[in-house]
């Protein structure tokens, strides 16, 4: 690697003026008038506007003091029920986000080269007449489906619309990083065991577990696997815990994390796991608790359906019918101990009746098992001392979590961090994890992770429109006929569409649209790009500021809005919180409206597809908006207030917190079956302990799979069924085996930081501006390693840097570094170094395996070498504060919107 | 005289930073200059008996302030609330005041050539408002206010704790009036032994 220069090549100084080249990168201030920083002194005419942050998902609630038009000062609004008026360092730089010099301000065409940095300024009529003129002509040529979509949780997003616009347009290649790496498996072992999950799962950063919001709640310890809510929601998640722990009453913890965080380091027990074997620590777990009985068998006979019985030729449980009892193929069937005879369930469960949980009996000439003797089959092998083997822990300490999590006076709860959403064994650990719940009885009871509270009345996703699209696109969906999990969010498999991107297998795509902070920065391998964009013939870029995928890979720039400029209704526990914009630069849009837009354009020049997505009766669902003002309808849904007024209260108490904490729902009764409790949301009505709708999913991709014509939809079976229970593989790379690949690397969240955003806001960087590289003491001696030097990764698949700090913090024979670009480079000789330099994802995986279910790739649990690095390109390196002088804000006037409000 | 001061409960801090960009923001402290500054402590000790916290400095306001002592013009002083402030109308930027001061919270502005440091926010809390860092700490893990007032805040959060859970930065006879709140839920308090090379950096020696 050699040094980037920083010529500034063919940078000009206006991107004001139409037609003038111009490089983005470094600093494009221009004849932006400088205004002073911030003061508080503030004069009379200081207007405080309630709004939310979107620096990352959490959407804590702030007051903007807004004078002239500008945005002075940013401070958290006490009226969340959540964030409780703290606000991060994340959102209190919002102000530097918002007045970065290197916004992108207008729509920008490519000139010259890609990966020149050349670019002129056009108009949003050029630019959408442009894009829309591409998409019907690769339509027209190709197939619809040769056009990709992509987007990511990362700055300021409006999430599910990408998703209509990819079905307005006519492809089923949509695809987020997120997804399958991310939430996802988490969300859809929920729906698939549970019943539900969107939300109600495990996962705490991603804003469930809204009983721990309260401190009244009687959660007495708390399982932190995987997650660190101080790092991933600071002042929602973060808060929420530093609430419980300081009750009288305290809280008890568990981290289970490579790395000790300052979570960890509150917690009474910390498991430093090895990265990539949280499902052998699952299965240890629930090894000890059916071995110790812990479990609530009460609950487990009523409630899940460990008691039915499997037939072992189809694998999904028995049926009345199958075995020879009066009854229907829709009833199930446990078996009696007392009679030692086989029974039709009457849901819950028959009168008197103690089924057997565990045991195989001859029923109808077969061997059937009970879903509970499958489980404690999965797990035999999993006791307490081969668990620490495999997860390089101390047996002690497992067992010390075990009793805090089982203790029987208390009432736990599991958090799932997204560390296993980001292996080969995604949908396994998630299982696993609710497993564990399930067992304990941990379920809607007062205390519990999971929960079925009252939902609000507005939406913050609009949901999409998977009927749009006819079976013969959804067949051509990349990858979903063997990862047919990814189907729960109507997604594409992203290292399928980049094989179709790259060899023309099955068949080329032509044409990517994306919008998020920079792929380069959160891809598997994502230096697999260098040899994918070049295949393309055009490709968007949807953004607030340039990245490294605006420079390496667009030919079109369309500059989207930051949150202070832009509108949304946020569901917080028994309140909403408004989102509203105070202000409104240059020509930015909001990216759900670029979405309609351009539907719009393409459906004017004859794109008859896309004059659909405005048809109630095509969509089969609330068709697309048109403009600002519809699309705020749909999100209000059902709060029966303008927006204006939602906007004016900024927090709205749409219930009191006890009727929205609502207990044991499945306990409810069931409007048609009076009389009955209601159940779970699961085929059974009870929670699969024996997951035999994720054998279904692979054979048919019910109940996901869907299209214009059908649903659900029946696809053809995945090479493989799908497994009912957890188990574990050892990651493909494994230090058990790697002799040229010593260490582990595991990644994880920063609080300043979101995703790839934010390296280009000064007072964040100068606070962490290069990633640390955390080795154990130990390991550091091995490698030659001092504390504070810059360090060579290598992997498998490339080469990148850390600076290392040697710390007990971290788990031997493990890295921890955290995914990190360098937005300075992207005006230099060499813009590909803005990712490349210190980037742990050009060093991680997207090759096989796979996860079955998700296709979920390889991120964290792999292997890599490190060595003392004096690499001449890391003198390029901004490090010192001063360097950032170029990203301080340069505040500018309020403009109009660009698109009429529709109202 | 009261004795206005921030009080940090470590228990509760999540180490987010959010106050020190919160403080840069309400005061438009220059980049690389600190008044409110992060160090991360450890951690220390032997698994599983490890300690690693948070902890969030700025001027401690010190009884006998040593920066109010060592200014040879009175720019360094304590104002008529027992405030230590810097009139930099005064300050002449010998620098003396920053050598010092015992925890290296003071900070040089480089436009004005003088001496700086934690105001306690003095504009905002003369309008009953509370200091940035306050206001805006994610985890309510900040208290502003007088510990000589048994109602303010600051009081309040300690009356909770023992006298064991309460510390103070190393006192080398300047009676910092800052406390820090730290039980054994996190492990043991540690004293920083050396003072930081790179200020920057989250180093903070500590005796293993």
């Amino acid at each position: 690697m050699s040094r980037a220069t920083m010529t500034r090549r063919g940078f000009l100084k206006s991107t004001a003026a139409m037609g003038a080249v111009t490089a983005l990168g470094i600093s494009a201030a221009d004849s932006l008038t400088a205004v002073d920083p911030a003061h508080a002194d503030e004069a009379s005419d200081v207007k405080i506007i309630k709004t939310s942050c979107r620096a990352c998902i959490a959407s804590c609630a702030v007051l903007a003091h807004v004078r002239d038009g500008r945005v002075v000062k940013i401070e958290g609004n006490p009226e969340s029920p959540m964030s409780q008026g703290g606000v991060c360092a994340k959102g209190l730089a919002g102000i530097q986000a918002l007045y970065h010099p290197n916004r992108n301000k207008y729509p920008m065409r490519r000139v010259g080269e890609r990966g020149t940095n050349q670019w002129e300024r056009i108009s949003w009529e050029e630019a959408l007449t442009e894009v829309a003129t591409k998409i019907n002509e690769v339509s027209d040529k190709y197939g619809s489906e040769a056009i990709s979509v992509s987007t990511g949780g990362g700055g300021n997003p409006h999430f599910s619309n990408v998703k209509r616009f990819g079905e307005a347009i006519n492809t089923p290649n949509v695809w987020e990083p997120g997804c399958s790496q991310c939430y996802l498996p988490r969300m859809g072992a929920s729906l698939l065991a549970y019943g539900a999950g969107k939300p109600n799962n495990l996962s705490f950063a991603d804003s469930n577990g809204w009983d721990y919001y309260y401190t009244d709640s009687p959660v007495t310890s708390l399982v932190l696997w995987g997650t660190d809510p101080s790092n991933s929601s600071v002042a929602t998640g973060g808060r929420a815990l530093a609430e419980l722990r300081n009750r009288p009453e305290g809280l008890r913890t568990v981290v289970i994390d490579p790395r000790y965080t300052l979570d960890a380091a509150k917690a009474e027990v910390w498991l430093p796991i090895r990265p990539g074997t949280d499902a052998a620590l699952l299965l240890t777990w629930t090894k000890w608790i059916l071995d110790n009985e812990k479990f609530d068998e009460e609950f487990c006979r009523t409630w899940t359906n460990m008691p039915y019985l499997v037939n072992p030729e189809t694998r999904l449980t028995l049926k009345a019918t199958e075995a020879g009892l009066p009854g229907t193929d829709a009833d199930y069937v446990v078996w009696d101990s007392e009679k030692n005879a086989p029974v039709v369930v009457e849901f819950p469960m028959n009168e008197g009746l103690k089924p057997a949980l565990f045991g195989t009996y001859e029923v109808n000439g077969m061997q059937c098992s009970t879903g509970g003797q499958l489980l404690k089959e999965s797990c035999e092998e999993w006791t307490l001392e081969k668990g620490a083997e495999i997860c390089w822990l101390d047996p002690e300490q497992i067992e010390r979590a075990l009793e805090i999590y089982t203790d029987p006076n208390g009432q736990s709860g599991i958090m799932q961090g997204v560390c296993i959403d980001q292996y080969a064994q995604s949908q396994q650990c998630a299982l696993g994890a609710l497993n564990l719940e399930f067992l304990m009885g941990n379920v809607e009871k007062p205390g519990t992770m999971l929960q079925k509270f009252a939902p609000a009345p507005c939406k913050d996703q609009l949901g999409n429109t998977p009927r749009l699209l006819s079976k013969e696109k959804v067949m051509k969906r990349c990858g979903t006929i063997e990862h047919k999990g990814i189907l729960c969010w109507d997604m594409a498999h992203i290292p399928s569409v980049f094989k179709a991107m790259k060899d023309g297998d099955p068949y080329q795509i032509h044409m990517w649209i994306e919008r998020s902070g920079n792929k380069h920065v959160v891809l598997g391998n994502s230096s697999c790009l260098d040899e994918i964009v070049p295949n393309l013939d055009y490709v968007v870029h949807c953004f607030m500021y340039p990245t490294a995928f605006s420079v390496l890979c667009a030919d079109l720039l369309l500059p989207t809005t930051e949150w202070l400029e832009t509108n949304l209704t946020i569901p917080q526990l028994n309140t909403i919180v408004m989102r509203q914009a105070v202000t409104h630069l240059f020509e930015t849009v909001e990216e759900g409206i670029i979405w309609t837009q351009i539907v719009q354009k393409c459906a004017e020049l004859g794109n008859e597809h896309c004059a659909k997505a405005f048809d109630e009766e095509a969509c089969m669902a609330p068709p697309f908006y048109k403009n600002e003002h519809e699309k705020q309808l749909q999100h209000l849904n059902k709060l029966e207030m303008s927006w204006e007024e939602a906007c004016e209260k900024g927090v709205i108490e749409w219930a009191k917190p006890e009727e929205y904490r609502t207990y044991q729902t499945y306990l409810a009764d069931d409007k048609e079956n009076p009389g009955k409790p209601k159940g779970f949301g699961t085929p059974s009505k009870k929670l699969e302990v024996y997951c035999e709708s994720n054998i279904i999913l692979g054979r048919t991709g019910a109940p996901w799979s869907q299209c214009a014509e059908e649903k659900p939809l029946i696809l053809p079976p995945a090479s493989a069924d799908y497994e009912p229970l957890c188990y574990y593989v050892e990651p493909a790379e494994s230090p058990l085996t790697d002799t040229e690949y010593p260490l582990v690397l595991t990644e994880g969240r920063l609080p300043m930081y979101h995703h790839g955003t934010l390296r280009n806001i000064p007072y964040l960087r100068e606070i962490y501006p290069v990633p640390e590289m955390w080795i154990h003491p130990e390991d550091a001696e091995k490698y030659g390693i001092a504390d504070g030097q810059w360090v060579n990764i290598e992997s498998r698949r490339g080469k990148t840097h850390g600076k290392a700090r040697v710390t007990t913090a971290i788990a031997k024979g493990v890295v921890y570094q955290e995914r990190f670009w360098a937005p300075e480079l992207l005006d230099s000789d060499d813009p590909a170094q803005a990712y490349k330099v210190m980037n742990v994802n050009v060093l991680t995986k997207n090759d096989p395996p796979y996860n079955p279910e998700y296709g979920t790739y390889t991120l964290r649990g792999f292997q890599v070498k490190v060595s003392p690095s004096d690499d001449e390109i890391l003198k390029s390196v901004w490090i010192e504060p001063e360097q950032f002088q170029p990203w301080m804000p340069a505040p500018s006037e309020k403009t109009e919107d660009v698109f009429d409000y529709g109202a | 005289m009261a004795r206005n001061c921030i009080v940090v409960n470590l228990d509760r801090c999540t180490g987010c930073f959010g106050c020190e960009v919160a403080c840069k923001m309400e005061n438009g402290v220059a980049l690389g200059e600190r008044w409110s500054k992060v160090f991360t402590v450890g951690p220390v000790g032997e698994y599983p008996d490890m300690t690693r916290y948070a902890l969030p400095t700025m001027c401690q306001q010190c009884e006998n302030a040593p920066c109010v002592s060592v200014c040879p013009t009175g720019a360094s002083y304590r104002d008529a609330n027992g405030v230590v402030l810097v009139d930099k109308e005064k300050c002449i930027g010998c620098k003396y005041c920053m050598m010092a001061c015992p925890y290296g919270v003071r900070s040089w502005n480089v436009a004005e050539k003088c001496a700086e440091k934690c105001t306690l926010c003095g504009h905002l809390t003369s309008q009953d408002k509370l200091p940035a860092c306050v206001k805006s700490c994610a985890a309510g893990a900040r208290f502003y206010g007088d510990l000589d007032d048994p109602n303010s805040d600051v009081s309040k959060e300690l009356a909770k704790y023992s006298e064991g859970d309460i510390h103070t930065l190393q006192d080398v006879g300047n009676a910092p009036a800052t406390r820090y709140i730290m039980t054994s839920m996190i492990g043991q308090w540690q004293d920083r032994i050396a003072p930081a090379d790179h200020p920057h950096t989250a180093a903070y020696p500590v005796a293993e």
